[in-house]
């Protein structure tokens, strides 16, 4: 294999796939980034078994060839390396890499070993546009488990309709929904995708618009952006019924400034945090009252007025843990937010007026006394 | 022996996890610790099959990483192994396929948000148990025609505004016209919309014997606390403490506590407040201080309703002229709901579907009646239909046939076979010595009439109250 690239691509496409590799692989092979050209591409592809990502970038290729190198030592002399030509030559497991006034061999592993990974997105792809999508994504991510018990709950369900597209993520003390919309989803189907793939699919996504493709036979997702794509293992299992548990009455609704409701939140979280976490709701005289005490620390409580929708007359006393309103508040884009609530052991709903796409369930604490 | 026959099934799944086990073993002997760990320890057996002496092994791996890696570099090992193992040739399926997981530990981790429909369907369900008011009878099968409009529609309002809306709500009307239905209803919804305590439901009966049970263990108060703290108190029946002094007092004190207190009292009777007799003068001028309605018995249009929603609750499929067909022969709610049992198992045991003809046949045995009630002699309809059409009795057993003798012979024929129970040879004798066929006729005719034919239907009411 030999063939001139740019640092500047080369550096960013090796930063990049180094972060689908895995540190402990008992296989040193899954420690290695697969180097591989092909016309006047190289591909640089690396994977855990679980994600995999390739990226293609330009090169003027002399000769083919493909081999495997060690992520870490490759990435760090590459991202050291002042912008310009570098010369990547390679002769049977040993890369030699050769930029101005620099040469350094690396010593990699035949790349038979390294487990083929999809390197293009299939036909059946649907395109979805990048910036909705990342929007959504975080909107949703921050409400999956991080509890590995239940692998369900850590990965975001996609359920596709014709023209739609909807992202849910629960941990069984919240959930989140935002909705999508793209013309080329036609067939409909639901697909459970690891967060940390997503997560990755964010941070990468930079052009336009990207595929997605599901291969249910691989178990497989496979996304497609620019140059680069990127497969994940879709989690098997049943998720569960979301749409039972969104409340279809409420008592009362309310509708608060976000981000004085934010600050009286996390005013109160100064107290709560000695006290299980949990900051209390009630209404006094048209005004939202959120209060936390704690036997320690002290008490605090911060007032903020807000317009009652519905149930004027109603009573409210609902108690959060409130990392799941900071959360919640964070991902809210506009300047207020609604909330509605059916009793103290019914789930809170949370929307943003100016989003009707998107929906937020809290489930509240329960507290005694 | 009873494992005889379990126990192949149970052979064939130890067999998959042991043929691969030994196969994971021999293969770890031919690779090294890391590539074994990184690509064969998360596979497993999915299927074995044997055809025509090979056998086809389904391997599920964990991911398409795994089953690319495995196929494409390790096939013949694989293969090699299995073969050695079961003695046979043998052919190899990949998929991608997560190990079985033993079920268990999902339960461990909480999560309140999918929790909380069952739980909340418990207490509902719990309330309802201890106000012992019955899940069935609910606004949503409860059919509203003219009729009972009026006391539907202050019901809602109860149980929308408890204690303020009409207080007390007093429901009369005749036997099985839903006076219980509905009050249960209003039960039902408060208990539903957060009164999950303090919601009683009790017939003037079971009221009477809690103070006369009071009375003699000297517990009067525990039957204070049970009742005069309550949100919502229904008494069926209302007019059995007429009479009885004690109890009518205990029911004063105990309906000012509650509607004191804002609570909302609902009684049912068979008559209006004024018509109980001996009923205490301030305790009717309290049940004619709230709203009084009644309900008269259902028109025929209520009864094609309450027959549509009991044939849904039982799953029964009925068309819509065999409805009004029925509407227009069973008079009160109850027997609808028995006439629709019998109709049910008639089907089932025929099993076919419900026709106009077996209705017409169910309709024609008459209702089984346990003797109660003193029944009409044959003579007093005979009596009653003659006066009724102001046709002579001698014409009405007579052989003419002019359409104004015939149709109310045929009523009168009709009224014998379904409200008296009698034979149709008895029927066919007594009006004038005709054959059982013709009174089959008869009565086919006039129950078909009765589904359409508004006139026929207030002629057999007519006849029916006079006798």
């Amino acid at each position: 294999m030999k063939l001139q690239v740019l640092q500047e691509d080369f550096s960013k496409a090796l930063t990049a796939a180094s972060r689908f590799t895995s540190t402990r692989a008992q296989l040193p092979v899954l420690g290695n980034l697969l180097l591989k050209t092909s016309k006047n591409k190289l591909t640089i592809s690396s994977t855990n078994l679980e994600t995999s990502v390739s990226i293609g970038i330009g090169a003027k290729v002399e000769k083919e060839g493909e081999v495997t190198v060690p992520a870490k030592t490759i990435a760090d002399f590459v991202n050291n390396l002042s912008p310009g030509n570098i010369n990547l030559l390679s002769e049977k497991e040993k890369v030699q890499v050769k930029a101005e006034g620099t040469t350094s061999t690396i010593a990699g592993m035949n790349s038979s070993d390294f487990p083929s990974i999809p390197s293009s997105v299939a036909k059946d792809s649907f395109d979805l546009p990048t910036e909705d999508f990342t929007d959504a994504l975080s909107k949703v991510l921050f409400a999956t488990s991080v509890d590995e018990t239940r692998p369900i709950l850590t990965g975001v369900l996609f359920v596709f309709k014709k023209g739609e597209v909807s992202l849910v993520a629960t941990d069984g003390f919240r959930l989140s929904q935002k909705k999508l919309k793209s013309k080329s989803i036609t067939k409909s189907g639901v697909a459970i995708l690891p967060k940390t793939a997503l997560s990755e699919v964010t941070r990468t996504a930079k052009s336009e618009t990207l595929k997605l493709s599901l291969q249910g036979k691989d178990n497989q997702a496979v996304f497609g952006v620019d140059n680069v794509v990127l497969a994940t293992r879709v989690i098997n299992g049943e998720f569960p019924d979301f749409e039972k548990i969104i409340p279809k009455s409420e008592d009362i609704r309310l509708r608060a400034d976000k981000e004085e409701f934010l600050q009286a939140v996390k005013l109160s979280s100064v107290f709560a945090r000695e006290a299980a976490n949990i900051i209390k709701l009630t209404l006094e005289k048209g005004s939202l009252v959120v209060k936390a005490e704690s036997s320690s620390a002290g008490s605090g409580e911060s007032k903020l007025e807000v317009k009652i929708e519905k149930g004027e007359k109603k009573d409210l006393e609902v108690a959060f843990n409130y990392r799941f309103l900071e959360d919640l508040l964070g991902a809210i884009e506009g300047d207020e937010v609604v909330m509605s609530f059916s009793g103290p052991s019914a789930p809170g709903v949370f929307t943003d007026p100016e989003d009707a796409d998107f929906l937020h369930l809290i489930m509240p604490v329960k507290v005694q006394g | 022996m009873p494992h005889t026959s379990t126990a192949p099934v149970k052979m064939e799944k130890v067999d998959k996890k042991t043929v691969w086990n030994n196969v994971l073993e021999s293969i770890k002997v031919s690779v090294s610790p890391a590539i074994f760990s990184t690509w064969f320890s998360q596979t497993h057996l999915a299927g074995l099959k044997k055809g025509d002496k090979r056998y086809v092994a389904e391997i599920g791996c964990s991911s398409s990483f795994v089953k690319a890696t495995i196929e494409s570099r390790y096939f013949g090992l694989v293969q090699d192994s299995l073969k050695s193992e079961l003695d046979s040739p043998c052919d190899l399926v990949f998929s991608v396929k997560d190990v079985p997981q033993k079920k268990g530990g999902d339960k461990e981790t909480p999560s309140p948000l999918f929790d909380q429909e069952g739980k909340k369907d418990e207490e509902v369900a719990r309330a309802l148990a201890r106000s012992q008011i019955r899940p069935s009878f609910t606004f949503d099968n409860f059919a509203v025609s003219s009729s009972n409009q009026m006391a539907w529609a202050a019901a809602e309002a109860v149980s929308k505004n408890p204690g303020s809306a009409y207080n007390p709500l007093f429901v009369w009307g005749g036997v099985g016209v839903g006076k219980t239905h509905i009050m249960n209803a209003v039960g039902y919804s408060l208990i539903k919309s957060g009164y999950t305590d303090k919601v009683l439901f009790c017939t003037g009966e079971v009221f009477t014997n809690d103070i006369v049970e009071g009375i003699r263990n000297k517990t009067t108060q525990d039957f204070r606390n049970k009742y005069r703290k309550l949100k919502a108190l229904m008494v069926d029946d209302i007019q059995f403490i007429a009479g009885k002094d004690a109890v009518q007092e205990e029911f004063f004190h105990t309906f000012n506590a509650i509607v004191g207190a804002g609570g909302q009292v609902i009684l049912t009777s068979d008559r209006p407040p004024q018509e109980i007799s001996r009923l205490e003068e301030r305790l009717r001028s309290r049940f004619e201080a709230g709203l009084i309605v009644d309900i008269a018995p259902p028109d025929f249009e209520l009864r094609c309703a309450i027959i549509q929603i009991k044939a849904k609750e039982r799953g029964i499929e009925i068309p819509t002229d065999i409805v009004q067909l029925i509407a227009g022969n069973v008079g009160s709610a109850r027997r609808i709901e028995g006439f629709l049992i019998r109709l049910a198992s008639e089907a089932t045991v025929r099993k076919s579907e419900i026709t106009e003809e077996m209705v017409q046949s169910v309709l024609g045995r008459g209702f089984e009646t346990n003797g109660q009630g003193k029944r009409a002699e044959p003579k007093e309809v005979l009596t009653a239909v003659s006066k009724h059409y102001s046709v002579g009795k001698r014409e009405l057993l007579g052989n003419s046939r002019a359409r104004v003798v015939a149709l109310p012979r045929q009523v009168l024929m009709y009224l014998l076979r379904t409200e008296l129970n009698l034979p149709l040879q008895e029927v066919g004798k007594l009006v004038g010595d005709r054959d059982h066929t013709t009174v089959m006729h008869a009565v086919e005719k006039i129950s078909r009439l009765t589904s359409k034919d508004p006139q026929i239907r207030q002629d057999i009411l007519g006849i029916k109250s006079s006798l």
